[in-house]
């Protein structure tokens, strides 16, 4: 809907002040996307692919940019193969290389790392932040990875259910959660622990020796005195401050 | 209209050409052997009676002129099927192309590929058997055009079909245009065909071409007041075509261009 392919059975949607329906061409030239989820095409290879896209936009010395957006993507190697010949995350790197052809000024991704190695993801979200900066360019992602989602978004809506369930930036969202997590490996009174966290009614996970408790920043202190009082000892632990995924959590487990 | 976006979808459909034997075969060696076997076949006949001599030429010229009609209605329903195929659509209307531009590129590749299709197989004509079909003169752009014409509304209809079903209909992209192709009396005159179907072929408009490209070959001599009737139903059945396409087209966007394949 976002990019007119889908029409809307009301509302309305604005880019840069401009109503998108009647200023589809204007504001289209202005703004980008990438999605895991739809191709390019099949049978031409990956140049000739920018090349015609670069001619769907407005932009000063097509090739010139093409080169670029090939170099800048690391694209060389695999500029002359058709895209039938690429594996999931050489596709996606197209995609989102693509994307970036018309220097949009609002650029849409759709779970934009998706089926991407590991070295290539972190380049791809470092690559973003600097286009970002460097382009003044807005990104809307849309995304499941929420660790992802909370290294590169200054501010993050959820929707459920088609609703708005929450709009902020992830750290605001993340701290509205009390929950810590700590995270112990016990040395000795394993079960003593398991009965204390059951008898004051503490989410608790058993792994091994390790045990993992969801409890309120403010009640750790007294958390630890407790364990120490009923002569649990343990050897290693870590606290883990919320994370957004854990904020998304308990909204999706509150609908 | 944005000349470099029509350009992005001519180039987009080049270089798919450049890439697709299955488009390459299409363009040479369908019309290749469709003149060699009509051509051999009337031979054929023609050594058993002489007087069939003038018909093969008629015969072959109205093949290759038949080229023209054919050319621009695949163009526009098979490219539309391989956006479907690619899932392409939402790369080129998630741009600023507009869908009348869309409309006109394919239209343009349709003559380029017409002509590409159309001079291969003339030449051949000739190679073969010695058949001028530049015979039709200066009526020769008349024809095109008109042909062109006829191509355009029946590959824009069956779009609009195609806009509506998806690729589940995908047959209709290549054999709609043979339901016209008894009626278009395009190796025969319209008189030999039944009454009903005589009837039928009054509004075919290709059926007046290829009266006309007869009567020059076996007469030399034209009658205007057909092309203009030609020419209106043409005009007719364009209009309504790419209203009905441009209805689709709206009626997809309802449901989402990506759920359409």
């Amino acid at each position: 809907m976002l990019l007119g392919v889908l029409a809307p059975t009301k509302g309305e949607i604005t880019y840069f002040g401009k109503n998108f329906f009647l200023h589809r061409e204007e504001v289209l030239e202005d703004i980008n996307f990438s999605s895991t989820y739809t191709n390019l095409p099949w049978n031409i290879t990956v140049k000739e692919n920018l090349t015609f896209i670069s001619y769907l936009y407005s932009i000063k010395n097509r090739k010139k940019r093409v080169a670029e957006i090939i170099e800048t993507f690391k694209l060389e190697e695999l500029q002359n193969k058709p895209m039938s010949d690429l594996s999931a995350g050489q596709l996606t790197r197209v995609n989102i290389a693509k994307s970036f052809l018309n220097y949009p000024k609002i650029l849409l991704l759709d779970e934009p790392t998706a089926s991407l190695d590991i070295d290539i993801a972190d380049y791809i979200r470092k690559f973003l932040l600097k286009q970002k900066d460097k382009w003044n360019t807005s990104i809307i992602i849309t995304s499941h990875n929420m660790a992802e989602v909370e290294e590169i978004s200054d501010r993050v809506i959820i929707i459920n259910a088609g609703k708005v369930v929450a709009n902020d930036t992830p750290e605001n969202l993340a701290k509205s959660i009390q929950m810590s997590h700590i995270k112990l490996l016990i040395k000795e009174g394993l079960k003593k622990a398991i009965e204390y966290c059951i008898k004051k009614n503490i989410s608790h996970i058993i792994s091994n020796r390790y045990i993992t408790v969801d409890i309120a920043e403010k009640n750790i202190g007294d958390f630890l005195k407790d364990l120490a009082e009923h002569e649990i000892s343990y050897e290693e632990i870590s606290i883990d401050k919320p994370t957004l995924e854990d904020y998304f959590f308990q909204v999706i487990e509150k609908k | 209209m944005k000349i470099h976006r029509i350009y992005a979808v001519i180039l987009r459909y080049l270089y798919y050409f450049k890439h697709s034997y299955d488009r390459i075969s299409d363009a040479f060696y369908w019309p290749a052997m469709d003149l060699l076997l009509w051509g051999l076949t009337g031979y054929y006949f023609a050594s058993i009676n002489h007087n069939a001599v003038n018909a093969v030429s008629g015969v072959i010229t109205a093949m290759v002129f038949w080229i023209f009609i054919w050319r621009a209605q695949y163009e526009i329903t098979i490219n539309l099927l391989t956006e479907l195929w690619d899932k392409n659509l939402i790369n080129f209307f998630g741009a600023p192309l507009k869908f009348s531009e869309w409309v006109v590129s394919v239209m343009i590749v349709g003559i380029l590929k017409g002509f590409l299709s159309f001079f291969f197989a003339a030449g051949l004509a000739f190679l073969f058997y010695k058949i001028n079909v530049f015979v039709v003169g200066w009526h020769a752009p008349v024809f095109i055009l008109l042909l062109f014409l006829s191509g355009w509304s029946i590959g824009f209809f069956v779009s609009s079909i195609i806009f509506r079903f998806g690729s589940k209909i995908q047959t209709l992209g290549w054999s709609f245009i043979w339901l016209f192709a008894p009626f278009t009396a395009i190796y025969y005159p319209v008189d030999i065909l039944p009454k009903w179907a005589q009837f039928i072929s009054k509004f075919v408009p290709a059926s007046y071409v290829f009266e006309q490209i007869r009567s020059i070959v076996f007469r030399n001599t034209v009658d205007n007041t057909q092309l203009i009737i030609c020419l209106l139903l043409n005009v007719l059945y364009l209009t309504l075509s790419l209203m009905l396409l441009n209805t689709s087209f709206k009626k997809m966007k309802e449901r989402g261009l990506a759920k359409l394949y």
